[in-house]
């Protein structure tokens, strides 16, 4: 649910954004036709400005999603040595697993253990 | 039957998630897939690939040759060139322990591919599963020679000298893997464990250093916690050791023996035992023991 309100409140912003980027130029073009001399932009053109960008990034980070953490420790402590122990590209498989292999097949229903304990 | 149509999905994202972790569990994934996925099989898509790989890799853990037959038939069927099915064939060989059958495919893949990494690793573990440690130390440096950076070769190279009790040359591939991840408590861990087994007080002071690093990173370590206490206890009773190092060992091992006793009571685990904690203060290696 979230995630449709902040996509929309980055695409309002994007819109807000061009329109006050329109609204800038019209009056430039303006002050050309009255010749009038351009020292800046009128304040609700520059608020507008301000506002729509703050919204847009607003929605882009909603979307986006979690922050990772910025401690890269933190991520790792997570690990453990028994997966990170584990090399794939060296797996072995002269051990002792295949005198279970009989044991195995007349097992029953365990897999699910494991999914649920996920 | 409706309970199995509900579950393949959180099947599938369970093998994805241990695919990523490295997670050896062959049994369940043996399990797993012939309740579960075998039947979706087709609604799996590329991802099916990578998984009949992974469950022919599980199989042949486990000793079930209809599995991993199957799997690699199948992989054949849809990749009948590929490099990295012939690959699995040789593995299968292994598995069998037709040695040379395997050798000879991974000769080929390797002649007709000089860059192929993991058909030289295949060699590796063919020489290690044999027994003959000492051809697979001189093959895996070569293989290093040319693939520097290839951080599980490196471990698995450490791990080949701790078995041949070469510590100082366990302690250099280490290195190597400390310089590719300094932030990772478990690389130095396992450096201050090869120095602690070495011995000899400059060792000691080496590992004491160490097991300190991987505590700060990671307090709730308790292996590095241990070894941190046991080494400033080893050192604190040695006889080089400066009166300044060892009120510092002293403060240490206390250091480290709170931290032990709070993640004791936190956890409130049975296996723990204050007496335990106690005990290793105690723990002397037989020359200094002067009590």
């Amino acid at each position: 649910m979230s995630n449709s309100v902040a996509k929309y409140t980055f695409l309002l912003g994007i819109l807000l954004l061009l329109h006050a980027a329109y609204s800038a130029a019209q009056h430039r073009s303006y002050l050309r036709l009255t010749e009038q001399e351009f020292t800046s932009l009128p304040a609700d053109i520059i608020l507008q400005t301000i506002f729509s960008l703050l919204l847009a990034v607003y929605g882009v980070t909603m979307v986006a999603g979690d922050f990772k953490e910025i401690r890269s420790n933190i991520d790792l402590q997570k690990k453990t040595w028994k997966n990170l122990n584990n090399r794939p590209s060296f797996y072995t498989f002269n051990h002792r697993g295949h005198i279970f292999n009989p044991i195995l097949l007349t097992r029953t229903g365990t897999g699910k253990g494991a999914l649920e304990a996920n | 039957m409706e309970k199995q149509s509900k579950h393949w999905e959180d099947v599938r994202d369970l093998f994805r998630n241990w695919r990523e972790e490295n997670c050896r569990q062959s049994e369940d994934v043996v399990d797993l897939w012939k309740e579960v996925l075998a039947n979706h099989f087709g609604k799996l898509g590329d991802e099916g690939w990578l998984v009949l790989e992974q469950v022919f890799i599980a199989a042949l853990d486990c000793h079930s040759m209809e599995i991993a037959n199957f799997c690699l038939s199948k992989l054949n069927q849809e990749f009948p060139d590929s490099m990295r099915v012939k690959r699995l064939k040789a593995m299968k060989y292994e598995a069998l322990e037709r040695y040379e059958d395997a050798l000879d495919i991974l000769d080929l893949i390797i002649k007709k591919d000089e860059t192929n990494a993991a058909s030289r690793k295949r060699k590796v573990t063919i020489y290690k599963s044999q027994g003959m440690i000492i051809e697979a130390i001189k093959e895996l440096t070569d293989y290093l020679r040319i693939f520097m950076a290839d951080q599980e070769a490196w471990m698995e190279l450490s791990d080949l000298y701790i078995s041949q009790q070469e510590w100082n040359k366990a302690a250099f591939c280490v290195e190597e893997l400390m310089l590719h991840s300094p932030f990772n408590h478990l690389y130095l861990q396992r450096y201050a464990e090869i120095k602690y087994t070495q011995g000899g007080y400059e060792n000691l002071e080496i590992a004491r250093s160490y097991y300190a690093q991987a505590a700060k990173l990671n307090p709730n370590n308790v292996r590095a916690l241990y070894g941190l206490l046991l080494t400033s206890v080893h050192m604190a009773s040695n006889s080089k050791c400066p009166s300044q190092k060892k009120k510092e060992s002293i403060k240490l091992s206390e250091w480290a023996t709170n931290q032990l006793s709070q993640l004791q009571s936190s956890n409130d685990s049975k296996l723990f035992s204050s007496q335990i904690l106690e005990g290793m203060g105690n723990l002397q290696i037989g020359n200094d023991s002067k009590n």
